[in-house]
């Protein structure tokens, strides 16, 4: 480390580095060992805890990136600026433990790349992995330049000012086809799942909840690392962040709500499905649309924080609604994540943060507190 | 041209012969088997068990009891479910019927185990490098121009080998000429699109209690496989509609900031 700020090993650095060495040891376990050893997955629940969280949830937790973007750039609300970056970065992020905890989901892990020369155009499944090894190279071509700004390697970061718009336009298409796509995966199960969840209007839902999550991640991670690195939380564009989450929930409501009236289902009942259901549509979805929409909450720091956590279990809950709890294929199984599929996932999330922390760290994440000389190099 | 199966489970004595020849054409491990309240065994499809005769004691209003043997193994779908989900498309239907398995590119992903709507594809869970396993249909039995290992085996004639159509036909005769002693419908013939594989009952799924066991009635005759082949029709359109919204509205942000900003250099000086 040369500039910027020192790298230190901080407790709370280590405490995720020991997180992450024991995911290591865990993941090399499940690769020498095979999965029916190694994770309760069965016959009767194919996917588990990998899928429900490290791809399902992950994916659309790391909408941020493409949701600020689009914000920025094709809506043009300029106030969010200050957030792109932390939110790309955090996306790449997400990104990588995404094919990570894939990587070790999958029966046969070095065939990962097979889809890119084995094609099945029918198959959502195949639109999914082209979509997502196109927007994680999208994601790091962006991190890249920021890598590249702080190397001051000013021509490439002119040549790729140039191409910026590609990378912006790629990267909405992308994310809009392969965040409803990961929510179309379950169209062709609907004999399989609570009604509650079993819609052919999954896919669209997919879509708007994951720009909720990554609008809420955003935030989150915005106010938990100005604290976490002493800085000032950016209040002017979290707020009108925290307004644009309460808007979105509340769109995501009524489509739900139009979706469920449409094809009769049935809400009012009291067994597990429904309740998993009430908690999230009422206490994850409506409850932050409603709280956001006080000015006392949507300009409070913990408020922002409070509805944005509130709002990204959300999403995490119907992720795990959908793939797992409403997957009733046998009935008289079980299934609950073991030690080794708990202790990857563990350390995927803390080498998540611990390269997250490092970006913030090493890569002009935040522009604005660039020194003057270096400014006008940025790429915006 | 298309070969199926037809399983006249009224003529099943529940030998299990078919069990035991499925076995041993594919070269399936034995395994040790306890007795259980299903009478089944074993339990459960998986890996090592592509076939599987599940027995049914069913008391009737009137107390009479009777028994059905109703064989189970892969329905290999018309338009099936699993090869619209796989991503590197392992599974294909051929036109000779069978479902087959590529184990060359499967990726171990799983989704087709998701997707089916009979759960017929098993993992080989206790292997280190896993691969999907279910009835192959004898695949290569059929090129060489035999039959499958089962209908091979049957002595009952419970089940029965021969083109499609052929066979509905002959269901639909003995549906017809059988005076009750069928329910009058034959499985497989539309449920999710039709499959190679058709049953004829004395009762009905539901009555047999097997409609949440893998024999499901409420699939409808439309192939949940086609869902993904909509959705994947309408992408490119969503791409291209998203695409050129975000560039152009981009580009007009981008004019209106220059013109804007022009304006002000103007109004300053």
């Amino acid at each position: 480390m040369s500039t910027g700020t020192e790298y230190r090993l901080t407790p709370g650095r280590i405490i995720l580095l020991v997180l992450m060495a024991a995911g290591i040891l865990a993941s090399l376990y499940r690769l020498l060992m095979g999965l029916g050893a190694t994770t309760n997955l069965s016959d009767a629940y194919p996917w588990g805890l990998w899928i429900s969280f490290d791809v399902l949830t992950g994916v659309a937790l790391a909408g941020g990136g493409f949701t600020i973007s689009a914000a920025i750039y094709v809506f043009n609300i300029k106030k969010w600026e200050p957030l792109l970056r932390p939110a790309k970065l955090s996306a790449f992020v997400g990104y990588l433990i995404f094919v990570a905890g894939l990587f070790f989901d999958l029966g046969q892990p070095w065939r990962i790349w097979h889809p890119m020369i084995m094609w099945n155009p029918e198959s959502v499944l195949f639109e999914v992995s082209w979509c997502v090894m196109l927007y994680t190279t999208v994601l790091a071509i962006d991190v890249f330049i920021m890598a590249l700004e702080r190397w001051r390697a000013e021509f490439w970061v002119s040549f790729f000012r140039n191409i910026y718009v590609f990378l912006i336009v790629a990267g909405i298409i992308l994310s809009t086809l392969h965040q409803s796509s990961l929510g179309a995966l379950f169209l062709l199960l609907p004999e399989k799942m609570s009604d509650l969840w079993a819609t052919g209007a999954i896919g669209p839902l997919f879509f708007v909840s994951a720009i909720i999550g990554g609008m809420s991640m955003v935030a989150l991670e915005s106010i938990l690392t100005a604290s976490a690195y002493g800085r000032e939380a950016k209040m002017e564009a979290l707020t009108g962040l925290a307004k644009g989450l309460g808007v979105t929930l509340l769109v995501y409501f009524a489509m739900k709500v139009t979706d469920l009236y449409a094809r009769n289902a049935t809400v009012w009942s009291l067994d597990w499905p429904h309740i998993l259901f009430y908690v999230e549509i009422f206490g994850t979805v409506a409850l932050p649309a409603l709280l956001l929409f006080f000015p006392e909450i949507h300009h409070s720091r913990k408020g922002i924080l409070w509805c944005a956590g509130i709002s990204a279990f959300g999403v995490l809950l119907n992720r795990f609604n959908v793939s797992l709890t409403s997957y009733g294929g046998y009935r008289d199984f079980w299934y609950f994540p073991s030690a080794v599929e708990i202790i990857v996932t563990v350390g995927l999330v803390a080498m998540a943060i611990l390269i997250f922390d490092f970006g913030m760290n090493y890569l002009p994440v935040h522009p604005e507190r660039a020194p003057a000389g270096e400014a006008h190099a940025i790429v915006r | 041209m298309a070969k199926a199966i037809l399983n006249d489970t009224t003529k099943c004595i529940g030998c299990r012969a078919c069990q035991v020849a499925c076995k041993s054409w594919h070269n399936l491990p034995g395994e040790k088997t306890s007795f259980s309240e299903t009478w089944s065994n074993p339990r459960y499809l998986d890996a090592d068990n592509f076939n599987r005769l599940i027995f049914r004691e069913i008391v009737s209003p009137e107390g009479q009891v009777s028994w059905h043997f109703v064989s189970r193994r892969c329905m290999h779908c018309l338009t099936p479910a699993c090869a619209s989900a796989c991503p590197v498309g392992a599974l294909k239907k051929m036109p000779n019927g069978p479902v087959a398995y590529n184990d060359d590119i499967c990726i171990g992903c799983r989704y087709c185990m998701m997707a089916c709507p009979f759960q017929i594809p098993k993992f080989e869970w206790g292997k280190a490098v896993p691969y999907i396993k279910k009835c192959t249909f004898c695949v290569e039995r059929l090129e060489a121009g035999l039959e499958p290992a089962c209908t091979s085996t049957c002595p009952t004639g419970g089940l029965l080998f021969g083109e499609r159509e052929e066979l509905i036909r002959e269901a639909r005769r003995r549906i017809a000429k059988g005076n009750g002693r069928y329910y009058p419908e034959i499985y497989g013939e539309k449920i999710g699109g039709g499959t190679s594989i058709l049953y004829l009952t004395a009762l009905s799924f539901e009555q047999l209690g097997l409609n949440r066991q893998g024999f499901r009635t409420d699939l409808g005759d439309y192939p949940h496989g086609l869902y993904g082949r909509e959705w994947m029709s309408k992408v490119p359109w969503v791409a291209l509609t998203v695409g050129g919204l975000s560039a152009g509205l981009y580009f007009v942000n981008k004019r209106r900031a220059e013109v804007a900003a022009q304006e002000r250099k103007e109004d300053k000086p």
